[in-house]
């Protein structure tokens, strides 16, 4: 069995046995939904139906009901799109890149960061849908035979491969997500005692019984699934910053943009998991699985890809002046100083000054400074989105065509919308699911279980 | 042999068995009868199963669903006898001529399937073919709904007969019977005019809804013929214009900028030099060379220090004024004697009065003013007008036909002229609307709209030009010419009687018999020299000048006069929008979208004001999408209009200016569901008592009336903002070019001249782009920043053919002889099917114009500026969105540049936007899924996306002709009716060019050049725009595109576009002025 250093901070507190685990995590799902849950998820659907119902007016009227116009084609839409895309990504790291690096601590938070993932790419394929004047077309993007005869779709198209990677990446994130639940699914089956959810829990289980051959394939599985996602992580998001980085435009025409758009999105990954765990840990009382050793953890990837992000706004401003191109020059000079700068000096506060709080240890391992930066780098992150896209082409080269942007309440209602949306399948998933990766904590709880760590300390 | 041959099916039939005999008896068995059916026994036994059942009722069901599924009903109609000359698909045009009491155009009508659909200039060598927005938009006018639809009397229908015998009636009783039209320029009309004023012994007396009757008294003082001379502008050399916009609304403006525009050619012999002294930035204003901003109180003092300096008279200063500016035009005046024009905006006799005394003295007239063909336009005499209107008023006049003029709204006191409506016992209006006149009237004729009537039209006593209906009257219309007739008691019908004008033997019989009759028509005006045989025009000369004062005004006087004007603190002029002009087509959503080629403001009047009036006042300066103008309070003697305050650069300090044409239908009139406010659900917008909001506000009756002539200013005006805002929809928001030469390239031309003969890429003033690369590329042994390459050369792209394959459509834009006019941007939205939007839309910066123009404004700050005054980069950039207040400006049509390496094509998904192998970028918008990527990636910013269903959303119902059943005739049925969430783009009117291409292939022989030409290059008048083939090597657009003042807009992107601009250039020094 591995053993870890005892002076390492425990993974899991207290003094808990498996079947404390297995409590812990299938216990709320057997249980009554508590009331908070009730209220929380009354007042998520609400928004949810809010945001449906502007997306259906959306639909019927026009993309006109959007405060778009001709020299601003993209705001609201795209800035969510790239926004909760990136969102997603801190699902795929955790539980790619940190398998791949044998990070254990990635287990506690692993299961709802890819459930996050699963639910934030959901939310950003609706934009790419909506946004286009003719959705009910929208399947012309996929590289389909069709009645055109040889009419194929364009292969140099930003927004084509944008089309494969969303869904290579939305699929192979949810195999690997299910993956994963197929064990504690089992145990949640072999537990249940009323027969309509022990039937559908031993439907989505598989038929898994635990055998050593069971276990054995899904390890491997979940390696090989690793080995497919990791590259997702670092492709994705690459893809999406070629939208921009393809075109001609002074401000999106940057080639920096693959590694600043990935490790924005790893940014604002971690902090939208954190923003879920914290209240997670508290409401589900999971303060034992899910602690500071793990939020001091997330937050030092924060303030590595958060000082990344800001090493690339000042490389961008940077070659800006460098370049020489004065179309270029104005633009980031407009961004600072134009009519949007107040939306720039927003996305400098709240992603490069604000998370460098994180130097200071006893700001990072604050739980409750740790929840309000992270709602802070979300809120930064979307403003980067929506700096890059609408200062870059509200004025790019003919000023005869410069304009402004103003958002309508269709364009909040449907970011709203999808917020509630996506918190609404969030609420579902920690009510019916396995909130934890139970049989991987499981496997830790040895090793890294405080109590498990005092027994080794005294046997020495 | 033969004859035994036989052929048989089968053995059986060989054999003629037993069988085979019966089965051929029973070939066609005798059906059963039902009942025998029903009767027979065995039917017992047969049992429907439950299965079958089902099937039955299944296919009962779905044979009933399906048969109750009515597909709609369209119904097409085929010709019975299907006319000769109509072939469905292809285009006849007919000859016909303009005139609406103020335009005035020889015109070619597109008629589709019968219907009138477009109207462009008829350029056949003699006749005046140049149109404005407000020529080519009349076409819309036809369809309107809101025309009266039947003869009326006091709003009630009634027939035709009916209101002849009771109009007949009351004209036997009255006493004194007069007809107030616009000035009648139709031989035939007079004739039929004079004849009712024989019968009923009736005064006739002309308006205009313009008045320029101060241009005919000067010129009866001068050399007392009350005349309007022809202005040859083509042979100007210097051209001085004391607030005479002569390029978008003085006299006969769409011929006077054609012909301006042929002096403004930099490689010719010569160019002319244009000097404009106003208050307002005007069209001509914003074109000229020299322009030199003064109050209206001083265009009489400008003209009277020009002719001073001219006649050695010294220097005069006006208070002010740049004097300098007068002295250097008076003295390229001089030098150009006899090869100038001198002309006066203003409507008083004394301006008119020493710029008439001007050209006499640069002995212009009988060389670039011919006095010998004047114009019969604008008869109408103020002081006759003001005469009726007081005959009215006390009774005098107890009969009064209206015939095509709306002096309730226009006249300067349009009350007094309602209020001796109301005395008047009949009224007679023949106007095509219920407008502020006609419904005052007691009975309403309607006359047929243009394009449904024959007329025959005399611009100058030495032409005829024929109007030829192009569709039967779509209403129980009549021509006015026949209605004068039928009171007259004279039962012939108005074309007989038109062709009797120039036959009097004409019958019906030789209708088509006379070759020169039909080769005028075919022509549209009969040739040169042609006399009208039954003459009755002298008369009409000879009673204006009956009309006209004595006529005596002397030099001296008029020079006392305008030296004694005084000015005030604020003073107003009163000018024309190029689009809406006198306000007549005010319910043409076409007009009201068309920016203004100033302003860029659509669907509005507003009160123009200089920068510093806005700051003193503390009034709003910025137009935005949601930075709205202040309303301010204009009051001009007692009289108040409330309007919003708009900063206009050029401006003179303590001006103001007012358009005219807007606040129609003040009282609810029925002018069109487009002349009226809407909101942002699309409904107009009401009072509270529920009638309708009119557009802007009226400004005719803040003229003066100044020695009897109206005079479109005034000099004591008090302007009050107040706490209200009020909404400007313009299409630009940016007004300067941020220094970026190579969007606009502009030079002057003495710096031309420098460098005239220099290869296309090499002048100082269109140099051409290279960008240093890290190759050896000038051969030296070292890489540094000399090492440049051509734009041309660097590509990421591997080159595909496109020189000398096949086709390669093109198009040439000089921005020298361009004018900012907005034709072609009216002609492409009609050809085009361009969506109207609304002013809502506009405002949310979504106008839909294929093609626009960009108006840039000079700024007084520049990046290099900064450099030597050691103002930052950000400060200056800063500095430098703020146009000058005395901008030279640059008009710049803009529309897709069809790209050759297009940044568009590379984007779409779906490959709905790809380039053909002729060179065009063309859009596919049933595969557009509407991403809106190529919009946000075009460098020029000319795609347009369809952000609504415009053709059925509410929002548009008032607005938008297509959700009209009526007006969406007007849609060219070549071009597809975009849908809702695609883009579109110009096309380079690519159904002409396919169009193009067929003929030539009909004909046998290669397209030849100038065959095929786009809406906006066969509209221009000004020769500023040349489209063709450019790998044609004889094509006019490939030689200009050689020229060396071609370039490409934006050519460092290195998109490659097919479209040239032709750097501009002004004949005037830098900072001269």
């Amino acid at each position: 069995m591995q053993k870890e250093a005892a002076i390492r901070e425990p993974l899991i507190l207290g003094d808990k046995s498996y079947k404390d685990i297995t409590d812990d995590v299938v216990g709320p799902i057997e249980g009554a939904a508590p009331k908070a849950w009730k209220l929380l998820i009354t007042i998520t659907s609400i928004i949810a139906i809010y945001g449906v119902g502007c997306i259906t007016y959306l639909i019927a009227t026009g993309i006109g009901v959007w405060g778009l116009n001709k020299t601003v084609g993209w705001a609201w839409d795209i800035t969510n799109f790239v926004w909760w895309v990136g969102i997603g990504h801190a699902g795929t790291l955790i539980s790619a890149v940190l398998l791949l690096f044998r990070q254990k601590w990635r287990m506690a938070i692993n299961r709802s960061a890819e459930a996050m993932t699963i639910f934030a790419v959901i939310m950003a394929a609706v934009f790419p849908g909506i946004h286009m004047g003719r959705i009910w077309v929208s399947y012309w993007v996929l590289p389909l035979p069709n009645q055109f005869g040889s009419l194929w779709v364009n292969f140099n198209s930003p927004l084509l491969w944008d089309v494969f990677a969303i869904s290579t990446y939305f699929s192979v994130s949810l195999v690997f997500w299910y993956i994963g639940l197929v064990p504690d699914f089992a145990t949640i089956r072999d537990r249940m005692v009323k027969p309509l959810p022990k039937k559908i829990y031993s439907l989505l289980s598989f038929g898994w019984s635990g055998r050593a051959k069971n276990w054995t394939r899904f390890e491997e599985v979940s390696l090989v699934l690793a080995g497919i996602a990791t590259p997702l992580v670092f492709s994705v998001h690459s893809i999406v910053s070629m939208d921009f980085a393809t075109s001609v435009i002074p401000g999106w025409h940057t080639t920096i943009f693959p590694p600043y758009f990935v490790s924005g999105a790893v940014f604002s990954g971690f902090a939208m998991v954190l923003t879920l765990l914290l209240i997670m840990r508290k409401t589900m009382n999971l303060e034992n699985y899910i602690h500071v050793r793990h939020v001091e953890y997330m937050n030092i990837v924060i303030i590595v890809t958060g000082s990344i992000v800001g090493v690339a706004y000042l490389t961008e401003l940077f070659i800006s002046w460098y370049s020489g191109v004065e179309y270029e020059s104005y633009a980031f000079i407009n961004r600072f100083s134009g009519p949007y700068s107040w939306a720039y000096w927003i996305m400098m506060t709240c992603n490069v000054i604000t998370p460098q709080l994180f130097w200071v240890r006893k700001i990072r391992r604050n739980l409750i400074a740790t929840f309000v930066l992270s709602i802070i780098v979300n809120i930064g992150m979307w403003f980067e989105r929506y700096v890059i896209i609408v200062t870059s082409i509200h004025r790019d080269y003919d000023p005869s065509s410069w304009g402004e942007f103003h958002a309508t309440f269709i364009d909040l209602g449907i970011f709203i919308g999808t917020i509630g949306i996506f918190g609404t399948l969030f609420l579902l998933f920690a009510r019916f699911f396995p909130v934890l990766a139970l049989n991987e904590l499981k496997s830790i709880l040895k090793s890294s279980g405080e109590n498990y760590k005092k027994l080794h300390h005294k046997d020495h | 042999m033969g004859n035994t041959k036989r052929y048989w099916s089968g053995l059986e039939e060989l054999k003629e068995t037993n069988d085979y005999k019966t089965t051929l008896e029973n070939e066609f068995p005798e059906e059963q009868t039902v009942d025998a059916f029903l009767a027979d026994e065995k039917l017992k036994d047969v049992n429907t199963g439950r299965r079958d059942f089902l099937k039955f009722m299944g296919f009962s069901i779905t044979a009933a669903t399906l048969a109750a599924c009515e597909t709609p009903v369209v119904k097409s109609i085929p010709y019975v006898n299907k006319p000769e000359e109509i072939t469905p698909g292809v285009a006849n045009y007919y000859a016909s001529t303009y005139y609406d009491g103020n335009d005035y155009a020889n015109v070619l009508i597109k008629t589709r399937e019968g219907r009138p659909i477009f109207i462009k200039p008829n350029r056949a060598a003699g006749a005046t073919g140049e149109l404005n927005p407000r020529i080519n938009s009349s076409v819309l006018g036809l369809y309107d709904a809101a025309r009266v639809q039947g003869p009326s009397k006091k709003g009630a229908a009634i027939d035709w007969a009916t209101a002849d015998a009771e109009i007949m009636k009351a004209l036997e009783q009255a006493q004194n019977p007069v007809i107030l039209s616009n000035t009648i320029v139709s031989p035939s009309k007079q004739r039929a005019i004079d004849a009712f004023k024989a019968k009923y012994n009736a005064g006739h007396v002309q308006y205009d809804s313009i008045s320029y009757s101060s241009l005919r008294e000067a010129h009866k003082s001068l050399m007392g013929k009350a005349i309007i001379p022809s202005y040859h502008f083509d042979k100007a050399k210097v051209l001085v214009s004391i607030a005479a916009d002569f390029q978008g609304s003085w006299l006969q403006s769409n011929v006077f900028g054609a012909d301006f525009a042929k002096t403004r050619v930099p490689e010719g012999k010569w160019m002319s030099k244009h000097f404009q002294f106003e208050s307002n930035l005007s069209l001509s204003g914003s074109n000229a060379d020299v322009r030199t901003m003064i109050k209206p109180s001083q265009e009489g003092k400008v003209a009277a220090a020009i002719y001073s300096a001219l006649t050695g008279g010294g220097a005069t200063s006006i208070e002010g004024v740049n004097n300098k500016a007068i002295q250097s035009a008076a003295s390229a005046l001089k030098a150009a004697a006899g090869e100038s024009i001198v002309i006066a905006g203003s409507n008083d006799v004394n301006v008119q009065r020493i710029v008439a005394e001007i050209n006499k003295t640069l002995n212009n007239y009988g060389k670039t003013i011919n006095t010998d063909n004047p114009l019969n336009l604008f008869q109408g005499n103020d002081t006759t007008f003001a005469g009726l209107v007081d005959g009215m008023k006390n009774g005098a006049v107890d009969f009064l036909i209206i015939d095509g003029v709306n002096p309730s709204y226009s006249y300067v006191d349009g009350a007094a002229f309602d209020a001796g409506l109301a005395k008047v016992k009949t009224s007679v209006a023949t106007s095509l609307y219920a407008d502020e006149t006609a419904s005052k009237a007691t009975y309403i004729t309607p006359d047929h709209h243009a394009l449904e009537s024959w007329n025959d039209l005399a611009l100058t006593d030495k032409k005829v030009d024929l109007v030829q209906p192009t569709i039967s009257p779509l209403f129980n219309s009549r021509a006015a010419g026949e209605s004068f007739l039928k009171w007259t008691g004279i039962e012939t019908d108005y074309y007989t009687y038109l062709r009797q004008t120039y036959n009097p033997a004409y019958t019906a019989a030789n209708m088509y018999s006379d070759a020169a009759w039909n080769e005028a028509v075919q022509n549209g005006f009969m040739s040169t020299g042609v006399q009208v045989v039954v003459d009755t025009t002298e008369d009409s000369v000879e009673s204006i000048e009956e009309m006209m004062p004595t006529g005596g005004l002397t030099l001296s006087a008029a020079l006392s006069s305008v030296k004694a004007v005084k000015g005030g603190q604020m003073e107003l002029a009163i000018y024309q929008k190029v689009g809406m002009g006198d306000g007549s087509q005010a319910g043409n959503p076409w007009l009201h979208e068309l920016p203004d080629p100033v302003t860029k403001v659509c669907w509005d009047n507003y009160v123009t004001m200089a920068r510093v009036d806005m700051e003193a006042m503390g009034l709003e300066m910025e137009v935005t999408q949601n930075v709205h103008p202040n309303v301010v309070n204009v009051t001009v003697n007692g009289k108040v209009v409330s309007l919003p305050a708009f900063m206009q650069p050029g401006q003179t300090p303590g001006t103001i200016g007012i358009a005219l044409g807007y606040g129609r239908g003040a009282n609810g009139e029925n002018i069109g569901k487009a002349a009226f406010q809407t909101k942002e659900n699309g409904s107009h917008m009401t009072t509270e008592d529920g009638s309708l909001i009119p557009i802007g506000e009226n400004a005719a009756p803040l003229a003066s009336m100044k020695s009897g002539a109206i005079v479109y200013a005034a000099y004591e005006v008090n302007v009050e903002a107040t706490e209200a805002t009020y909404a400007l929809a313009a299409t630009q928001m940016h007004h300067t070019y941020m220094g970026r030469e190579s969007v606009v390239k502009e030079t002057t031309f003495g710096a031309f001249k420098a460098e005239a003969g220099k290869k296309k890429g090499e002048a100082s003033w269109n140099k051409a782009h290279a960008l240093a690369v890290h190759e050896d590329i000038n051969g030296d042994g070292v890489i540094n920043a000399q090492d440049k390459k051509q734009i041309k050369e660097i590509d990421l792209w591997k080159e595909h053919p496109v020189e000398n394959v096949g086709h390669r459509w093109g198009m040439t834009i000089d921005l020298t002889a361009c004018t900012g006019c907005g034709s072609c941007v009216t002609a492409c939205h009609i050809e085009n099917n361009v969506p109207v939007v609304g002013k809502d839309e506009v405002l949310r910066h979504r106008d839909m114009h294929w093609m626009r123009i960009d108006r840039f404004y000079s700024s007084d700050w520049s990046l290099e500026k900064g450099e030597e005054e050691g103002v930052g980069t950000i400060e200056s950039y800063g500095r430098m969105e703020h146009p000058s207040d005395a901008p030279q400006t640059v008009h710049m049509p803009m529309m897709c540049q069809h790209c050759n390496h297009a940044p568009c094509e590379t984007v779409c998904p779906v490959a709905a936007t790809t380039h053909s192998n002729e060179g065009l970028n063309q859009m596919t918008y049933n595969r557009c899924i509407g991403t809106r990527y190529c919009a946000n990636n075009c460098p020029y910013k000319v795609r347009r996306f369809n952000w609504f269903n415009y053709q059925g959303y509410k929002k548009f119902q008032n607005t938008n002709p297509s959700q009209d059943s009526l007006a969406r005739m007007v849609l060219n049925p070549d071009v597809t009716v975009r849908a809702r969430g695609v883009m579109e783009k110009c096309s380079m009117c690519v159904q002409r060019i396919q169009g193009g291409k067929l003929e030539a292939k009909v004909a046998g022989t290669p397209v030849q050049d100038g065959a095929i030409q786009t809406a906006c290059a066969e509209a221009c008048s000004l020769g500023a725009i040349t489209f063709g083939d450019l790998n044609d090597t004889k094509s006019l657009v490939q030689t200009i595109s050689q020229n060396n003042r071609a370039y490409h807009a934006l050519e460092e992107v290195g998109v490659q576009p097919n479209i040239y601009y032709m750097a501009k250039v002004r004949n005037s020094e830098e900072n001269e002025a």
